[in-house]
Order: structure tokens, then C-alpha cells, then sequence
């Protein structure tokens, strides 16, 4: 059975990370790279100066991982004469210019200035490695250098955070706090590994796109909060999460609040993030569509032929053949009639009012399938051999469906439970558009829309992930109500 | 009185008659769908939309970007009347002339979208379920493409190709074949190893007879089932796109974005904003229905009921 | 002895409306089961065999009822009964029934215990202890070693033969009266079939209930029965015990059957097959349904339908060749001395025939 869970592990790795790498080799070769400045704010600013364009530009798509790009001056590093390699025009700088061309690189000159730059851009291969090579990073005592702080000790240790409970620190990580406890889920923390999924552009500009969507959102927390140097105040900075600040760069406000180098905190918000956002809204939402779909299944598959199942089957196909985008929209007319919001931020995360009708419309989408499932198992097993013999034991109706019918159909539902997270992921996408939802599903056609490359392969990346494992789950778990299934590595698993 | 107590002889071929009414597969067929009214009514219907879409704009062209009345204040935001059936909109274009271009392309990428899923899918799958060594390899590559959800990959692939018919079409069909795929191939694997097929092996039936009689019927019912799901399927993502500003380019109609763009006439001129939504939604609803009749007036064991 | 009759069958018929016609599959069948004995129902596919045992207990389909005819059982008309309360009085407690696959019979999710001490616990009432008592008591009785510990397994975990006996072990778990068997040992190999058979006649010896057997196959018609009814298309052609029916049988159609047994094939003759096929009983059948197929058929079998013609006290037959004025027909060369040479056979082979 381990070995099994192993192998599809290792398998559900292996497709992500094809689909990951795909995604990232059509995206960054077959997008038009200029397109991600159409939503450049500061671009514009540069208007005519051809140089700072060139330069900002190709800094940026360096920064996103698009190519190489280096400077005469960077060039000039590696000759002999550096001087007389930044002479514009000079012997060196022609060998220079003729070996990078020689490596691959495309060499031009500044406009204005004169002076070289030269770009590769990178090939599929090297847009893979370099995406996953930077994609774990563990914390460690030797991460940070900083010239103001020579002597920075570097040590990892327990102790008591600013709330008494038990913590692990460090000094001379990049983080504070490598692993910490608190009252919100997961309850443990930790911060040793990190996941580098890229940095957001050019919306939300220079946050990691984890960030984005796993920070919470709206306005600043505030608390009462004591600082490490004594202080307390009202603040929104959240001090388990504190990481290194160069000395060189702490000011008057962070020596009063803090007593170390780490003082650079992230914050604390009102609002959920796009993660819980989704999340909440799937949990809720799945829960609805098996509460109304299983019973009405059963229920149809028990007046087969009779009014009840011709309505259901009515209502079926017409969630089925309808449109998810008109369906919304009916629902929608028929919820603000009863006063329910029809943009999610009207009312907010706050007001009840605002999640009654996405959760019934993410919920209701998903019923028409496991209505189907449902019905024509239950039909199925009422025509098994065992159930005729067990008629012929003398056994009822009601008791055959309970005892027997029922424990045979649970294999399938819990089968179903993966698709069904699946379908509501692509539901939410729909319903959080329409209804103006932060969450992540809305995060994609907004990240779209704006070229955000990072954000888009970031949600590809977390979004197949969430299938993949929901598929592996929805595997085990049927080893535990199938007495008949011993996992192992042969057969098809789907 | 004739003696009734003689022995007479035994006529073997009288013997041999069997007395079960003729059966014709098609006939049984048509019978079962035309003997539902709901699936008349719903075939009327889809039938005027369809040949309405395909007809009307061959003589009155639209295009969204193409404007001759937009500095007639006069012609815009009319309400429907005998003159413009379905009023006119915020640049004084009839509606009725968008509604049929936008529905028509939107059939002609589900349709065509199908008709690739469904012929590639039904033909690999039907080799897939033969052969033991596809079998192996297909089986990966179908996992790792049943993991993506559908509404990211059409999503991110209409981001990576860009905005236009083909490209909607290569993005809704690309994995769909898949799926169906392995639909088919798990049917023929069933009913590969069924008796009547091991027999008429038995009895020297060629292969590709085998193919074409003993599988292929069973199938029939199968594939339109899947057709009749995937052409609504395709129908609500075309308009989802749209509504994302994702699908068809500017210049194409499109209900997705006529209903993204009227969304704002919500209240003042309500017409504009429900009518493509509507449309949309009769014609899913209508072929669905028909679509899902057929598939059950196709399937064999339906027609001794 | 008199045997006392513990269930008597009049006049039954039963019809089934298919698409829109109706299908008579019994028509008009009069019998009477003795206490202890074991009757074999025998008659091709489509004969109504299933069906006619189908009514003891109402398990017809939902399109098929019985349309005339009443079934007298300790004092009560079957026939009458209308809900399934009623049925569920009988069925497992007074009358069981034993289907052919045993591999479908039992729920694949459920443990062979659940399903032994649900019937107890349902018809007798007992605990659940109590009833794990007697099932473990049960299932040693049918011949499952480590009964205690097989308890608590699936029946994926058993053989074909280990779950017909558990099939038997549910069925007589609250000593039915009567046990109905349709065709349990066709899916099971020879060896296994031989050792079901006798665990039914032990059995039925020492819980003393009555045996109904449907088969086709004469074999363990030999083997087992006291009465033998032959059925053809939908009604009883001849009745009789088990010597009657081999020794003396006097309708063509017990004559064809009995011919076709393979053990008296003859190398390198063909082997005997009846011609043609049973009759459509979506039509009203004029004359002897057999008449299509009878070599001795005669001009009345094909206009007047034969009466019963009681050949001795338990011995009786549905054919004009028994009426005083048709002429005199000998059984089939084929199956005369029938008895010694099927002993010859055993003789031979070591197996396959007890007379």
C-alpha cells in the first residue's frame, strides 16, 4: 500500500510538473513579451528616452526570467582592461561584442549612450530548470550577509514568542521565526521552506505571486501589540513573520519597535485571502451539491418512471444544457429580487448576505452530475443478483436499500468526490468573475488579462496541483470502504 | 369422421419458424425519438435557430466594429418593436442582426469542436481499446490530462494562441478528444470480450465486420450521448469567453461578449442584456434535449420497452 | 404412506406484458408438493420453470402477474397476497429460494457473517450474539472449516463452491418449509456440483423441508428427485416419480429429452437433438404446443389441446398417444433399456449416473 501511495505521488508529481512546464514554455515563448508592459504604469514616464526604455524593459523581462541581459559595463567584468573595455568602439569592446555573439547573444548599442548591451534569450529547457531550480528554498543560518553586521550570530533556537508559546528562532536566517504556533489553521508554522513561484508583474508589482494570493486582503488589522524592544502599540504588522533587514537600512521607527536586524514584518489584514476565499467558497459549496445531489439521486432512482424522477430529470438537463454564464445570471435576477447583493463586494466578508447566493450557484452547478451518478447506480444495483437474493431472503425494501444498497454505493460517491473538487474549481472560476469575488479563481482571467505571466503560471501550477492530489485522495480513500481493493501498482487508476 | 388419431408427418421447417416480429434497428430508432413530444418540440426549435443562424447572415452581415448608424442618436437603444425585433443597441445596431451572427459562430465553433472530439476521440479510442501496448501508453498521457481542470486549460491556451475562432477551437477541442477517447475505449474493451464477439470470431467473421456490426451499434448509442453533452459544453464556454473578453476577436460577434458588453444596460435597457442570454441558453437547452433523446432512442435495449 | 401435501398449485397462469403485448409463460399448471419429498422441475429454456416457482414467493418481475389460478399454502392463497409485508412473512422463513451463480448472490461489500445473522435476527428474532451462535453453528454445517474465523471475511475471499454452501447455510438459517433451488449447480464444475447435491439431501434429511429442484440437466434429475414434472412451453406435459418418468415415460417430448442425453450418444452416429425451437407464447397456442416437433405427432395434436391421461396413481401425461383411439407407439429406440445401459455407462466411466 506505501509503495503505492509513493509511486502515484511520484506520478501526480511527474504531472504537474509536466503541465507546469508546458504552460511555462507556451507562455513565455508564444506570448508576445511586449504585451506585459501594457499595464506598466511607469513606462509611459520614460516616454522618449530610448535608452531608459531599452534598459527598464530588459531589466524587467530579465527579472521575469525571460533571458539573460547584460551591460557593457557588466561585459566589460570579465576582460583584462576594464577600462579600455568601456571606451566605446575600442578593440576590446569589438572582441567582447564578438564573443557574446559567439555564445548566443543578440549584441546591440544604446541609442544615446552608445555604450553595448546584449541579451540571450533563454530556450525552453532553460525557462524549465530555471523556474523549478529556483523553486524551493529552504532558510538557513548562513542566508543572510550583511556588511553592517559582521559579527551576526548564527544560531538556531527554542524559545518563547511574544505570546509565551514555544517557537523556533534563528539568527542569521532570512526569517525570524522558523517555525511558530498560533490559533489559526494550520495552527503550526513554519517558514524553513518556502515555495518561489515568481514574482508578480505587473499587477502587484514586486510581491512573490504566492504572496498575493495567500496574504490576506482589504485594509490593515490593527492590534495592540508588544514589540520586541518593550514598546506597545497599536499596529498591523505581524511579528511572527518578520525577516532581515540590512543595518545599513533600519531607521529610528524600527530601532524603537524592534531589538534585532529583523524588522521587516509583513501585515496583517481584515479579509481572508484568495486562497481561504476559494476555499471557503468550495467547501461550502461542495458540501450543498452533495447534500442536494445524493438524496436526489436516491430519491429519483426510487420513483423511477414517476412524476418525482421526471421533474428531476428536468432539472438535470437543464443545469447540464444550460449555460453557466446564463444560469448565473437567472440566479442572479431571482436572488436580487430577495435583496442578496449581486457583486460580492457590496456587502463583503462581513455580511452573510454575500456568500448565500455564489454558494448556491457553485453548489447547484455541481448536483447535476452526481444526480446522474446517483440515480442510475442506485437503478444498477436494484437489478443486482444480490439484492434479488436478498429480496428472497425475506428481507424488505427499506432494509436491502439500507443495509446493503446503500454500503455498495458509497464506493462510487467516494470515487466521485475528487471529480467533484475538480468541477468546482473550474466553476468558482466563473461564478467569482461574475460575482467579483477575490479569490483565486477570479485571480486567473484577471492575471490575463494583464500579461502576468508569473500569476498565471503560479495558478496553473497550484490550481493542477489541487486535481492531482484531489485525485489521489479520492484513490485512498476508496481503499477504505472497498474491502475488495488492495492497492497496488498494476491497473489503470482512472 | 375423418381419423384425427393418424400419425402425420413431421414437417421440420415449420418447426424451425420463429415467430418474433421483424426488427429494424433504425426504425426502432426513429419510432422511440418521435414518439417523444418534448424531443419534437425541442428538435422544432433548435432546427428555426439553427437554420436561422445560418441563413439570416448570409444576407444581413454584422459585425460589432462595423457602425453606419453610431452618430444617429435616433436609432439607438430602440425597444423591440415590429421594425427591429429585438431593438437596436448602444451604437443603433439591431440586435435580431447580432443575435444570429453571434449565435452562428457560437454553433460553428461548438459544432466544429465537436465533430474534431468526437471523430479523433472515437477513432483512437476504438484502436486504444484493442490494442493491450496503446493501452499502456495512452492510459498515462490521459492521466496527466484528466488532471487539468478544463476551465484553466482553455483559459491559459485562448491566453497563449490569442483571441479568434481557430484558435477557440483548437483550445476546446485539444484535450476534449481525450475524454472521449477513453469513453470509447473503455466500451470496447466491454464488449470486445463479450460472447457474440468471441463467437463470430469463432465463425470466421472478418475484423473489421466484427468492427462495423457487432461493435459499432453498441456504440452509436455511446458517442451521441457524448456529442450531446460536449455541443453545450462547448456552447457555454464560447459565451464564457466571450463574457471574459477571451473568445472571438473584436471585430466577430459574440453573445459571451454582447452579454459582458449590455451587462451594464442591466436595468435601463434589459432587453439587450437578456435576450443574447436567453438565446443562449434556449439553444443548449434544445439541442441538449435532442441530443439526449436520440442517444436513448439509439441505445438497443431501449427498444423492447 | 400418504405424504401429507404441504403446498398445492391450481389452474396457475401467469402472463407478462412486454412492450405492448402480453406473454402467457404458464399456462394453466396444477400441482401438489408432498412434505419431505424433492420434486425436479425439468424443461428447456423459456419453459416457465423459473416463473412457475417465482409465484411461491412473488418474486415475478413487475410486469408479469399471475391472472388465474390460487396456490394453497398452510391454509392461505398466495395468490391473493398483495403486499410486500406478507411476502417478506414467507420468504427466507417459510419458503427460501437458491439461485444458479453464486457469485453474484451475495453482497461483495457485506461479510458472509452480516449476511447469515441478518435473516436470523430478522425471522427469529434473536440477538445479534445468539444469531452469531447459530450462523457459526450454520456455516459449520455446510462444510466451511474455521467457521469462526470466515466469519468476519468477504465473499471475494471465498471459492464458487464455499459460497453456494453459504447461499444453502442462509436459506435454511430459520428452517424454511420449503427450498426452491434453480439450477444451483450450473455455474459450478462437476465435482463441486456432486458435493452441493448431496449437502441439499443431507440437509434436507435432517431439517426435513421439501425440495423443489429446476434444472435441465436429467443427470441430477437422477441423482436427487422423488417427482419429476416435465414442462414445455408453459404447462406440465408429464408427472411422475423418478422411475415413471425414466422407466416409463409416455410423452414424446420426456422421450426426445431423454434421447438427447449425451451419455447415449454412439460414436460416430450424430448425437440426438430435438428439431426446431419452442413455440412464441405471445400467441395463443392451438393443439399440443409439442405437435411443431413431434415425430409421433397426430392430425388432433394440431387442433385439440390433450387432456391429462392418468397412466397409474402417480403417474400421469398430457398427449393423444395415450387416448384409446390413437394407435400404439413404442418409447424411441434410443431410450428403451434405458436403465441398464445407463448403469453400464456408470459401470464404465465410474460416475455421472446414479440410478
Amino acid at each position: 500500500m506505501r509503495k503505492y501511495i509513493i509511486g502515484r505521488l511520484i506520478r501526480s508529481f511527474f504531472s504537474i510538473f509536466i503541465v507546469v512546464s508546458i504552460a511555462i514554455v507556451m507562455i513565455y515563448t508564444l506570448v508576445p513579451k511586449e504585451n506585459i508592459f501594457f499595464g506598466d504604469s511607469y513606462l509611459p514616464k520614460l516616454g522618449s528616452k530610448p535608452d531608459e526604455t531599452i534598459q527598464y524593459k530588459n531589466s524587467r523581462w530579465e527579472e521575469l526570467g525571460y533571458l539573460d541581459f547584460v551591460q557593457q559595463s557588466d561585459m566589460c567584468k570579465n576582460s583584462d582592461n576594464y577600462s579600455g573595455c568601456m571606451v566605446i568602439g575600442s578593440e576590446e569592446s569589438l572582441v567582447l561584442k564578438a564573443n557574446y555573439v559567439d555564445e548566443g547573444y543578440t549584441v546591440d548599442t544604446f541609442p544615446k549612450s552608445g555604450f553595448l548591451y546584449a541579451y540571450k534569450e533563454y530556450t525552453a529547457v532553460e525557462l524549465i530548470t530555471n523556474w523549478f531550480s529556483n523553486f524551493i528554498q529552504i532558510d538557513n543560518v548562513n542566508k543572510i550577509s550583511d556588511d553592517g553586521n559582521l559579527d551576526l550570530e548564527r544560531k538556531v533556537y527554542l524559545a518563547t514568542d511574544y505570546n509565551g508559546l514555544p517557537a523556533v528562532k534563528c539568527s542569521g536566517c532570512e526569517n525570524e521565526y522558523l517555525m511558530y504556533l498560533d490559533g489559526s489553521f494550520p495552527f503550526i508554522h513554519q517558514n524553513f521552506i518556502k515555495l518561489n513561484f515568481g514574482v508578480s508583474y505587473p499587477t502587484y508589482s514586486g510581491v512573490e505571486t504566492i504572496d498575493v494570493i495567500s496574504s490576506g486582503q482589504g485594509t490593515y488589522d490593527y492590534e495592540d501589540v508588544e514589540f520586541p524592544s518593550g514598546k506597545t502599540a497599536s499596529s498591523p504588522l505581524d511579528l511572527h513573520n518578520c525577516t532581515y533587514k540590512a543595518t545599513s537600512t533600519l531607521d529610528r521607527l524600527d530601532q524603537e519597535k524592534f531589538d534585532s536586524n529583523y524588522a521587516n514584518c509583513s501585515f496583517n489584514y481584515q479579509d481572508p485571502s484568495m486562497i481561504s476565499t476559494s476555499y471557503l467558497f468550495g467547501i461550502l459549496a461542495l458540501i450543498l451539491s452533495y447534500v442536494i445531489g445524493l438524496p436526489g439521486g436516491i430519491f429519483m432512482s426510487s420513483r423511477k418512471g414517476k412524476l418525482a424522477d421526471k421533474i428531476g430529470t428536468v432539472y438535470i438537463n437543464f443545469m447540464i444544457a444550460v449555460p453557466s454564464l446564463a444560469f448565473i445570471f437567472f440566479a442572479k435576477l431571482i436572488g436580487t429580487a430577495f435583496g442578496l447583493p449581486d457583486k460580492f463586494p457590496q456587502f463583503g466578508f462581513n455580511d452573510i448576505r454575500s456568500y448565500i447566493l455564489p454558494v448556491i450557484i457553485l453548489g447547484l452547478l455541481g448536483t447535476a452530475g452526481l444526480m446522474i451518478w446517483t440515480r442510475r447506480y442506485m437503478v444498477d444495483q436494484s437489478n443486482a443478483d444480490y439484492v434479488k437474493f436478498a429480496r428472497a431472503k425475506g428481507l424488505s425494501q427499506k432494509e436491502i436499500f439500507n443495509n446493503h444498497i446503500l454500503k455498495n454505493a458509497i464506493i462510487p460517491i467516494v470515487d466521485g468526490i475528487p471529480s467533484s473538487i475538480i468541477l468546482c474549481i473550474s466553476g468558482a472560476v466563473i461564478t467569482e468573475t461574475v460575482f467579483a469575488i477575490p479569490g483565486m479563481g477570479k485571480m486567473l482571467p484577471d492575471a490575463i488579462k494583464a500579461y502576468n505571466n508569473s500569476m498565471v503560471i503560479t495558478l496553473t501550477f497550484i490550481l493542477t496541483a489541487l486535481s492531482v492530489l484531489a485525485l489521489l485522495l479520492g484513490d485512498i480513500l476508496i481503499t477504505f470502504v472497498d474491502p475488495r481493493i488492495k492497492l497496488d501498482n498494476k491497473g489503470d487508476s482512472r | 369422421m375423418e381419423n384425427k388419431f393418424k400419425l402425420v408427418k413431421l414437417e421440420e421447417q415449420a418447426s424451425e419458424h420463429i415467430l418474433a416480429p421483424n426488427y429494424s434497428y433504425w426504425k426502432s430508432v426513429f419510432r422511440r425519438f418521435f414518439s417523444s413530444k418534448v424531443a419534437i418540440f425541442m428538435f422544432i426549435i433548435s432546427a428555426i435557430i439553427i437554420l436561422m443562424s445560418a441563413i439570416y447572415p448570409l444576407f444581413v452581415p454584422y459585425s460589432p466594429s462595423y457602425t453606419p448608424n453610431i452618430n444617429d442618436f435616433a436609432t439607438r437603444f430602440i425597444r423591440p418593436n415590429l421594425e427591429y425585433l429585438f431593438g437596436t443597441d448602444n451604437v443603433g445596431n439591431s440586435l435580431f442582426d447580432a443575435i444570429w451572427s453571434g449565435t452562428r459562430n457560437s454553433l460553428a465553433i461548438a459544432f466544429t469542436a465537436t465533430a474534431i472530439t468526437t471523430i479523433l476521440g472515437v477513432t483512437v479510442g476504438a484502436f486504444w481499446g484493442f490494442s493491450k501496448r496503446i493501452d499502456k501508453f495512452m492510459l498515462e498521457v490521459y492521466n496527466i490530462a484528466a488532471n487539468i481542470p478544463f476551465t484553466l486549460l482553455v483559459i491559459v491556451l485562448m491566453y497563449i494562441l490569442g483571441r479568434g475562432m481557430w484558435q477557440l477551437i483548437f483550445a476546446l477541442s485539444v484535450t476534449s478528444w481525450l475524454t472521449t477517447a477513453y469513453f470509447i475505449r473503455v466500451q470496447v474493451m466491454i464488449i470486445r470480450d463479450r460472447e457474440y464477439n468471441l463467437a463470430s470470431r469463432c465463425l470466421g467473421t472478418p475484423t473489421h465486420r466484427i468492427i462495423t456490426h457487432n461493435i459499432l451499434p453498441q456504440l452509436i448509442s455511446v458517442i451521441v450521448t457524448a456529442i450531446s453533452r460536449d455541443v453545450p459544453t462547448f456552447i457555454s464556454y464560447e459565451v464564457f469567453l466571450g463574457y471574459l473578453g477571451m473568445g472571438l476577436t473584436q471585430s466577430d460577434a459574440s453573445l459571451g461578449r454582447m452579454i459582458s458588453d449590455y451587462s451594464q444596460y442591466i436595468s435601463s435597457a434589459s432587453y439587450l442584456f437578456w435576450l443574447p442570454v436567453c438565446i443562449s441558453a434556449i439553444i443548449a437547452v434544445s439541442l441538449y434535449v435532442v441530443g439526449q433523446t436520440l442517444a436513448d432512442a439509439s441505445d438497443p435495449r431501449t427498444h423492447f420497452i | 404412506m400418504e405424504k401429507n401435501v404441504v403446498l398445492s398449485a391450481r389452474d396457475i397462469e401467469v402472463k407478462f406484458k412486454v412492450r405492448s403485448r402480453t406473454l402467457t409463460a404458464v399456462r394453466n399448471i396444477s400441482l401438489d408438493l408432498y412434505d419431505g419429498e424433492t420434486l425436479a422441475i425439468v424443461g428447456e429454456s423459456g419453459s416457465g420453470k423459473s416463473v412457475f416457482t417465482k409465484t411461491f414467493t412473488g418474486m415475478l418481475d413487475s410486469n408479469g402477474s399471475v391472472t388465474n389460478g390460487e396456490i394453497l399454502f398452510k391454509g392461505q392463497d398466495l395468490v391473493k397476497i398483495k403486499n410486500d409485508k406478507e411476502w417478506e412473512q414467507l420468504r427466507g422463513k417459510k419458503i427460501s429460494t437458491i439461485f444458479q451463480d453464486p457469485m453474484t448472490s451475495l453482497n461483495p461489500v457485506r461479510t458472509i457473517g452480516y449476511q447469515i445473522i441478518e435473516v436470523i435476527m430478522k425471522h427469529q428474532g434473536k440477538t445479534k450474539t445468539e444469531a452469531k451462535k447459530l450462523a457459526i453453528e450454520l456455516m459449520d454445517r455446510v462444510g466451511i472449516t474455521d467457521a469462526a474465523k470466515r466469519f468476519d471475511e468477504y465473499p471475494f475471499q471465498y471459492s464458487g463452491g464455499m459460497r453456494q454452501r453459504i447461499v444453502i447455510a442462509i436459506s435454511l438459517a430459520c428452517r424454511p418449509e420449503i427450498l426452491i433451488c434453480d439450477e444451483p449447480t450450473t455455474a459450478l464444475d462437476v465435482t463441486i456440483q456432486a458435493q452441493i447435491i448431496k449437502l441439499i439431501k443431507d440437509l434436507q434429511v435432517e431439517y426435513k423441508f421439501t425440495t423443489v429442484y429446476i434444472t435441465h440437466d436429467l443427470g441430477v434429475v437422477a441423482n436427487v428427485a422423488d417427482k419429476v414434472a416435465v414442462m414445455y412451453a408453459g404447462q406440465i406435459v408429464e408427472y411422475g416419480t423418478v422411475e415413471d418418468i425414466f422407466y416409463r415415460p409416455k410423452h414424446p417430448y420426456t422421450w426426445a429429452l431423454l434421447s438427447s442425453l449425451p451419455q447415449l450418444g454412439v460414436k460416430g452416429k450424430d448425437l440426438y437433438a430435438i428439431v426446431g425451437t419452442p413455440p412464441s407464447l405471445y400467441e395463443e397456442v392451438v393443439g399440443d404446443a409439442f405437435a411443431p416437433r413431434n415425430p409421433y405427432a397426430m392430425q388432433i395434436d394440431f387442433e385439440e389441446e390433450p387432456p391429462f391421461f392418468q397412466i397409474s396413481k402417480t403417474h400421469r401425461a398430457k398427449t393423444w398417444l395415450l387416448d384409446p383411439r390413437a394407435p400404439k407407439v413404442d418409447p424411441p429406440i434410443e431410450i428403451q433399456n434405458l436403465h441398464e445401459r445407463l448403469m453400464a455407462i456408470a459401470g464404465e466411466e465410474g460416475g455421472g449416473y446414479h440410478g
